[in-house]
């Protein structure tokens, strides 16, 4: 009797509280916030680029940047981040059982894990694929001038069948070479057995970037054989988390379209250009109060970590070691596949 | 003698006959069981069993063909490649290291100190070693030669680098090229049967047939305006025309051969050594002399006693032919094995592969019985 009266008044608070959905708090963000911390999915070792863990138990890249925004879009403080090294078999069972808030580490959005593992996928904020590489005294920047060309793939891999299906598609006429193991792969190509690395492109600037003597002997070719989604992954259930993670991720993308940077935010906040900025960096109030945040949560997020670009700049691309140029992850205004649902 | 043993009367073996049938009844049950508890526990898993994907294209490639190939054959002619790729490299592998154990196994036997122990060294050496260590040893040092752009040449028509041997070869199709080897087989066979020709005739003979049948096709063939040699030229990336022989084959066949050759030598030394020393005595005091000793002599008595293990060794040979998957090089192993990865049709792909190997080594072996029946000496 009791139980069916709770039920009932919670029903009917919940029809009270109808009006103000938007700014009720989820009972994730609620957690953080009682916690004091966000956590969010590291690695067992790096993944350089995106999850990386140095001798001082520092972490950095992408993906741990994504998390910093999001901690401080909801604590105010990019060093409330808290990190739990986990593998990649690991990552599911944790976000499941509460070990951590949220994954956000180069993670594919398929059918699979958006159905049977009960997961909400966030908007994708990185495309990667199916890339080549190749040595760079051939004089080769894309894949059609590697007519008559080797090249070295993974045996029993997707990467096998894209390439070739690339190749056909592109009509350009080579020799593939497939090896078991990726060791043998790498000295094969590096012994220069083959003109061109088929792998996952983040895979081959990283490659490029740390385990050759020398960079600059080497190019990622502009194609790109194939695309994966890469996207946050939460539970299920909690759309107003969701929602939160897909404006933090939105926000850096208007920032960077509008120019707003690390360096001028408070600059442009005190004098917006147009009422776009003007309602992302809280000048004009409401982006906080419809997630239930602070008004200037984006204005804080981007002093702490900068605008989108400038975090890929940073972790992947020209100010990095791996000099990944943007290609797909670039704005859809710059030829890339990334685009902010629009901010009214 | 023979006649004065009394046979036993025939009796009806009841026990005998009960055990066999037990025995057989308990393999049929086996098979079966296990083919059908394959099958239901596939289709319980909702995995598909059968060979309709043999007429699937494939979608991938790989390093080497003997025939034409595209990603969309079926894989019923990716295996048949397969095959075609292990069964060369076999046959190609097993010539040369029969060749060089022969050269090597006569060294050993040699009277010379410094023959002897130059043979004794490549024999431990090549033998002792694992023929993958062996394969991964030649690939690594064969991929560290100049590239395509540096090659190695020799008069502009044979080029080594690290992308394989480059050699000119005749301007005409697969198929004619195919035909002329056909060809020369068929003249080796019936020359072969040809009474009343010495051995080296035989041989010149069939050369000049050979050298003659490839001038002729290729004048006839090759496309009009063209020259009928195809010399291996830089274009591009890699080498166009001629012959390319890729540096896996090359790695493979290099290593076989070795690590074969090795065994081979220990059969011959052991052949050699079992002929009677009074009857190359017997040649010394004719006045011949050593080589003459070694073909007339040597060889016809010591051939008896090496074919059966030698013929051993070639099987043996045909089934190290699996470890292409080590570096890159197509065989039927490596083949299977991909499929299997792109397929899922792993018990379907495993049962062909070794249906093939029996197959294969099963002929290998008739062909041994047959050659020792024709050496055998009447009345032994």
């Amino acid at each position: 009797m009791t139980k069916t009266l709770k039920s009932l008044l919670a029903a009917v608070a919940c029809a009270v509280a109808l009006p103000n959905a938007a700014a009720a708090e989820s009972a994730t963000i609620q957690a953080i916030k009682d916690r004091g911390t966000l956590l969010c999915s590291g690695h067992n070792g790096s993944y350089f680029g995106f999850v990386e863990v140095n001798d001082k138990n520092e972490w950095k890249g992408l993906d741990i940047d994504l998390c910093r925004a999001m901690t401080t879009a909801i604590l105010g403080d990019p060093n409330k981040a808290q990190i739990v090294p986990l593998s990649w078999a690991q990552r599911f069972p944790a976000l499941q059982s509460g070990d951590v808030d949220i994954i956000i580490k180069a993670t594919g959005w398929t059918m699979g894990r958006d159905t049977e593992l009960g997961l909400q996928f966030s908007l994708p904020y990185f495309f990667g694929g199916a890339q080549l590489m190749a040595h760079a005294d051939l004089g080769v920047t894309q894949a059609t001038e590697l007519e008559g060309g080797t090249v070295c793939v993974e045996a029993g891999t997707t990467i096998e069948r894209i390439v070739a299906d690339y190749m056909k598609t592109i009509d350009v006429e080579h020799t593939m070479v497939s090896y078991e193991k990726a060791a043998e792969l790498r000295a094969a190509y590096l012994a220069n057995r083959c003109d061109a690395f088929a792998a996952w492109g983040p895979f081959l600037a990283v490659l490029r970037a740390t385990e050759i003597d020398n960079p600059d002997k080497h190019v990622i070719l502009s194609d790109q054989l194939s695309s994966e989604p890469i996207a946050a992954a939460m539970r299920q259930g909690d759309e107003d988390f969701v929602d939160l993670t897909n404006w933090m991720i939105a926000a850096l993308l208007i920032a960077e379209e509008h120019g707003i940077t690390m360096a001028n935010v408070d600059e442009v906040a005190a004098n917006p250009p147009n009422p776009t900025v003007a309602r992302l960096l809280g000048s004009t109030p409401g982006i906080g109060e419809r997630l239930g945040l602070r008004d200037t949560w984006a204005r804080e997020m981007i002093a702490a970590v900068g605008n989108f670009g400038e975090i890929y700049h940073r972790n992947l691309g020209e100010n990095s070691p791996y000099k990944l140029e943007r290609g797909l992850n670039n704005l859809w205004s710059h030829g890339g596949l990334l685009y902010a649902p629009m901010l009214d | 003698m023979a006649d004065l043993a009394i046979a036993p009367p025939k009796r009806l073996d009841v026990r005998g006959l009960v055990v066999q049938a037990v025995f057989l009844t308990l393999v049929v049950i086996v098979v079966v069981s296990a083919v059908t508890s394959a099958r239901t526990n596939l289709d319980a898993m909702g995995l598909s069993s059968g060979f309709a994907f043999l007429d699937r294209a494939t979608g991938w490639s790989y390093s080497f063909s003997l025939l034409e190939r595209t990603i969309d054959d079926s894989y019923r002619w990716t295996l048949f490649i397969g095959f075609l790729n292990t069964l060369f490299l076999g046959v190609v592998s097993i010539i040369l290291a029969t060749i060089l154990g022969f050269a090597v196994g006569t060294a050993r036997d040699a009277t010379n100190l410094a023959t002897q122990s130059a043979a004794a060294i490549f024999i431990q050496t090549f033998r002792n070693i694992p023929l993958i260590l062996q394969l991964v040893f030649w690939y690594a040092v064969l991929i560290h030669m100049p590239g395509p752009r540096q090659a190695l040449s020799v008069m502009d028509a044979l080029f080594l680098s690290n992308r394989g041997l480059m050699l000119p070869g005749l301007n005409v199709s697969a198929a004619a090229g195919t035909g002329l080897v056909a060809f020369a087989i068929l003249a080796a066979i019936v020359l072969a049967r040809w009474p009343g020709l010495s051995f080296i005739k035989k041989c010149l003979l069939w050369l000049a047939a050979t050298v003659a049948s490839c001038v002729v096709v290729a004048l006839a063939l090759s496309p009009e305006g063209e020259s009928a040699l195809s010399l291996p030229a830089l274009k591009g990336l890699r080498f166009r025309g001629g012959v390319n022989v890729p540096i896996e084959l090359v790695a493979m066949v290099v290593a076989i051969t070795l690590y074969g050759a090795a065994y081979i030598a220990e059969v011959v030394r052991g052949g050699l050594q079992e002929v009677p020393r009074g009857l190359i005595e017997a040649g010394r005091a004719l006045g011949l002399h050593e080589g003459l000793i070694w073909l007339k002599i040597k060889m016809p008595m010591a051939l008896r006693t090496i074919v059966p293990p030698l013929g051993n060794q070639w099987v043996f040979l045909m089934k190290a032919t699996t470890i292409g998957v080590a570096i890159g090089f197509s065989d039927l192993f490596m083949i299977v094995s991909t499929s299997i990865t792109q397929s899922g049709q792993t018990l379907e792909l495993i049962g062909i592969l070794m249906a093939v190997f029996l197959l294969i080594n099963f002929t290998l072996a008739q062909l041994i019985n047959l050659l020792n029946a024709r050496l055998r000496l009447k009345g032994h």
